[in-house]
């Protein structure tokens, strides 16, 4: 049987304006990924992922289509919302990782875990900030600052920010691109396991064919082709 | 190929280009508005000295001086007996009633040295027997005029012959003479003068040891021109205040040149990984920020011109202001937006390079400018020269601990609570030492400025204030036309509404050869109490004021001959604003006997439980008199004194603004460089109030640890003011308040100007080096 949608793309379509020329990045792109579910994005570089993923975390507005998010009591359509309420859904219900930059400096490891529950004023959740940086390895460095951290622990508290409020959606673009061979794994079983045991939906983009196939699902992206070609 | 892309670069980041552009030309305004508001006041006290006069540097006096002393002096100097004197020559100098006008005639060898006057009359009616006078007495004489000179209101100029029939001397009368004395640092002076005008008063005056007979006095330009001297002195306050404003202007242009190549250096960075030499990124660079340099000093002399024009305007209303920007200032504008930009930009590249190196060199560096700024605090000797210098080196010293605090800041950064939000601006404030500490001295450097003015002048004010109320004890004071002051001094008829009559008269005496004021008034405990003395002061005392005691090197209890007559020094009181060192004593005393026929009556004073009706008794009775009342008085005299120290204001908020701009540009730079820290926050959903409330705590991280350091330099400065720069410029010493107001006012103006630089978002928006993608 099949999983319902958590996450609907519906023939979206963006582009670029340099002067007089138009980039179409994305084309007509349609997919959906269940609750639990992961889908990780390949292409080469220009094709789109992190346009795809930045479409997804509500950072850029759509030219055409839309996407739809299940939350807990609504449906979220990305079309119709407005900057803000785009802000307030990436705040409560997005997680994201970055390749590289993803901590605030100015913050030590266990504050940059705890931000995007004092960001929703979720004290609840605060405790569990250093429960699941021990379980990621991190227990003896809650007080360090970013700067001191290698870059696998860097991803890997990375990750705990993201799934710290169990949000629906959890976006990873390029996560192990910046990491060796070991930590890359690591980080990846991190966070495919942990979405999976959440239930969270899992948007990853790479180009790693060894983490891209610990998805459930594959989809290459390719501005050369035509949008019928892309393959899911 | 390479310009082109910097080009490019540079027009896809406008806001910044721009910003760039006005922080320096708003540099350059400070440095060219504070040089021509200087320039303009350091004209009008240069206009105290009749024109003859401007070439002496010294004079000689003795009693009964007459021509065969001069020429017996002459001799002597031809002789070679007097090898520093380069030139001496005889003058007349005499105020006189002609006409009815009050004329100060001088005479001079004018076949020696014919005057220069702006209007000739005829070139044909050019008479030894005439006299070149300035505008007010143009018509007013009978006299034949040559022409009109630049003089000070009332001065007639003629030959000394022509001198003595005006005046009725003898013929081989004398004044004085004139020395033109050899002076090794006269250039370097003048020099200095030139590009910081009021500057040179701040230079040591040694008196020449020239061998001469005791009985000759030698006083300088200074000493024979007390208010010429004192203007001097308040403009060299104002342009010790301006140098602080050029170091922050220097600053904010360093600044701006840093903040530029941050821009650049990821380009340039590139480029080089492609081959491009160091060297000549490092000309492309140059050249780039030199031409914004010239264009921001273009700008900046325009905007200072219009400035200073104002402040002026501000200062000394309905005077008429012509203002020049001549070749100093523009010397000035140029080589500051210039040279700055350009030697601190090379050595930001060179630094760019360099791998973080010990800090030894700049340790040692502070420790030896605080160690001479010590030294010369506490060495009188250096004079004015000497308390500036303190201020500079301190101030160097002071932006040198900013790096090496933020960097010992950042290690308590985990100590900072609160909200996450306001955690990360405040802690980004301390992040950045490389990047942010030059804007942080800047502003750090006008905070203190602020607090030291500001405690100066708070000070200075109680102190005033004091003196008003000790000397404004009297509840109404006439003074005014001679006849009626005499009619009243002399009233048999009781002034039924007066507790107390005090008639004061006055002279001008020669003490040492010095010009001071003589008061003889009745000295009892009460009126000796409006000088701080406790006592009825004794006949054979007498009290000066803080100018004559410096003027005449003695204190209390050292003696003084005055016209024969031998005193005792029993006190030295407050004279803030006195042009001629003062002398007071009793109209009882022998040397009131002594000088009796030439002491006039200057004022008659009372006390009284109803001023306004006893004012308005005498209004009736001496309608020639002018009435003040004590209230009155007060409130002039305060008024006076806020609109003296306006200008102070205006420079100090000029300073906080360019330190603020200069905050500004460091943090914009810094944003563009760390874009990814601000949209990770974006990503992780921050709103834009929350980001203004991050922008507020950054401001405010800024500002708090500019104050860190402004505020012991503010307080440091305010000491220096009050007990070494005002000491020696003025002569008076004042008591430094740590007044709380001036604190808190100086640091809230300081901490909004670095808040505000923290939350203005104009380039936020821009893109880094190499775009979003």
């Amino acid at each position: 049987m099949t999983k319902p949608a958590a996450l609907s793309v519906k023939k979206i379509s963006k582009h670029y304006q340099d002067g007089s020329r138009q980039i179409d990045v994305i084309t007509d792109l349609s997919f959906s990924v269940a609750a639990g579910e992961s889908v990780s994005v390949t292409g080469p570089s220009g094709s789109g992922k992190s346009t795809l993923l930045n479409l997804l975390a509500g950072l850029l507005e759509l030219d055409n289509g839309d996407i739809t998010l299940q939350l807990k009591d609504k449906t979220f359509s990305y079309r119709t919302a407005n900057e803000r309420s785009r802000t307030a859904l990436r705040r409560q219900h997005i997680g994201y990782v970055y390749q590289f930059f993803n901590l605030v400096p100015t913050l030590t490891v266990l504050e940059n875990v705890r931000l995007p529950a004092r960001l929703n004023r979720r004290r609840d959740l605060e405790s569990h900030a250093s429960t699941l940086l021990a379980e990621f390895g991190l227990g003896d460095r809650l007080h360090d600052f970013p700067d001191v951290l290698s870059g696998g622990e860097q991803q890997r508290v990375a990750v705990a920010r993201a799934l710290l409020l169990k949000p629906p959606l959890l976006l990873a673009d390029e996560p192990t691109g910046n990491l060796d061979a070991e930590n890359s794994k690591h980080v990846a079983d991190l966070l495919f396991s942990s979405c999976r045991e959440q239930n969270i939906s899992l948007v990853l983009a790479t180009h790693s064919t060894d983490v891209a196939a610990m998805a459930d699902t594959r989809l290459h992206l390719d501005s050369r082709l035509t949008p019928d070609k892309k393959s899911l | 190929m390479i310009a082109l892309a910097l080009l490019r670069f540079l027009a896809r980041t406008p806001w910044s280009t721009a910003m760039a552009l006005i922080g320096m030309a708003l540099g350059v305004t400070s440095i060219v508005s504070v040089h021509l508001v200087s320039s303009s006041v350091s004209s009008r006290l240069d206009g105290l000295v009749p024109g003859p006069l401007a070439e002496y540097s010294h004079y000689l006096h003795r009693d009964k001086l007459n021509s065969a002393a001069y020429f017996t002096l002459r001799r002597s100097w031809r002789a070679g007996a007097l090898p520093a004197v380069k030139q001496l020559s005889p003058f007349v100098d005499e105020t006189t009633t002609l006409e009815g006008q009050s004329v100060r005639v001088l005479g001079a060898d004018l076949l020696a040295n014919p005057p220069s006057a702006s209007t000739n009359t005829a070139a044909e009616q050019f008479s030894m027997n005439g006299a070149w006078v300035d505008q007010s007495l143009e018509g007013q004489l009978s006299i034949p005029v040559n022409g009109i000179i630049d003089a000070p209101k009332g001065t007639l100029l003629a030959d000394i012959a022509t001198a003595h029939d005006l005046l009725g001397w003898r013929a081989d009368q004398l004044s004085y003479i004139g020395l033109a004395l050899s002076d090794p640092f006269a250039g370097t002076i003048e020099t200095a003068e030139k590009l910081l005008p009021g500057f040179g008063a701040g230079f040591p005056s040694a008196k020449p040891n020239l061998d001469l007979s005791p009985d000759w006095q030698l006083v300088s330009t200074a000493e024979q021109y007390p208010a010429r001297e004192f203007g001097k002195s308040i403009l060299f306050n104002i342009s010790a205040l301006g140098m602080l404003a050029l170091l922050v202007a220097w600053l904010l242009i360093y600044q701006v040149a840093v903040s530029w190549l941050r821009r650049l250096w990821p380009v340039f960075d590139r480029l080089h990984v492609l081959g491009v030499e160091w060297q000549q990124l490092r000309l492309y660079f140059l050249f780039s920020i030199g031409l914004v340099a010239t264009l921001a000093a273009a700008l900046g002399l325009v905007a200072g011109w219009w400035l200073a024009r104002w402040l002026l305007e501000m200062a000394v209303p309905g005077q008429e202001i012509n203002l020049k920007l001549d070749s100093w200032v523009v010397f000035k504008a140029v080589g500051s937006a210039v040279a700055v930009c350009l030697l601190g930009g090379a050595w930001a590249f060179h630094q760019s390079q360099q791998t973080p190196g010990r800090r030894s060199l700049l340790v040692i560096i502070t420790l030896v400018l605080l160690g001479g700024a010590t030294w010369c605090v506490f060495q009188p000797q250096t004079g004015l020269a000497g308390g500036f210098f303190a201020i500079a080196a301190l101030s160097l010293a002071a932006s040198q601990m900013i790096a090496p605090l933020l960097i010992q800041l950042k290690q308590w950064a985990s100590m900072i609570g609160g909200s996450y939000l306001l955690r990360i601006g405040a802690r980004e404030a301390l992040w950045h030492p490389g990047e942010l500490s030059v804007a942080i001295a800047g502003l750090s450097l006008a905070i203190a400025t602020a607090i030291g003015v500001a405690l100066m002048v708070d000070s200075f004010r109680v102190d005033f204030s004091q003196m008003l109320d000790h000397r404004l004890k009297y509840d109404l004071i006439a003074q005014g036309d001679a006849t009626a002051l005499n009619e009243l001094a002399h009233t048999n008829e009781p002034l039924t509404l007066a507790s107390r009559v005090q008639v004061y008269r006055n002279t001008d005496i020669r003490v040492n050869g010095l010009s001071m004021e003589l008061n003889t008034t009745r000295m009892d405990a009460f009126e000796s109490s409006r000088y701080g003395y406790g006592a009825s002061l004794a006949t054979n005392n007498i009290l000066l004021s803080e100018q004559a005691g410096k003027a005449l090197r003695l204190s209390v209890g050292d003696t003084l001959a005055v016209s024969g007559e031998t005193m005792t020094v029993s006190g030295l009181f407050s004279a803030f604003g006195d042009l001629k060192p003062r002398l007071i004593v009793d109209q009882g005393s022998p040397l009131a006997a002594t000088i009796a026929t030439e002491l006039q009556i200057d004022s008659v004073a009372f006390t009284s439980d109803q001023p306004d009706a006893l004012a308005a008794s005498l209004r009736e009775q001496f309608p020639a008199l002018e009435l003040r009342l004590q209230s009155d008085i007060r409130r002039v005299a305060l008024k006076t004194f806020d609109q003296t120290f306006a200008i102070t204001t205006v420079l100090i908020t000029i300073a906080l603004l360019v330190a603020a701009i200069s905050v500004y540009i460091a943090v914009t730079t810094m944003r563009l460089n760390r874009q990814t820290g601000r949209q990770l926050l974006n990503t992780l959903g921050v709103n834009r109030a929350e980001q203004l409330l991050m922008n507020i705590a950054l401001g405010t991280g800024l500002g708090l640890v500019a104050i860190i350091i402004a505020l012991p330099l503010g307080i440091l400065f305010g000491w220096i003011l009050c007990n070494v720069i005002n000491p020696r410029a003025f002569g008076w010493t004042i008591e430094l308040q740590l007044s709380a107001e001036a604190l808190l006012r100086s640091c809230t103006w300081g901490m909004l100007a670095a808040i505000a630089a923290g939350i203005l978002q104009g380039g936020g928006r821009e893109e880094g080096a190499f775009g979003e993608r």
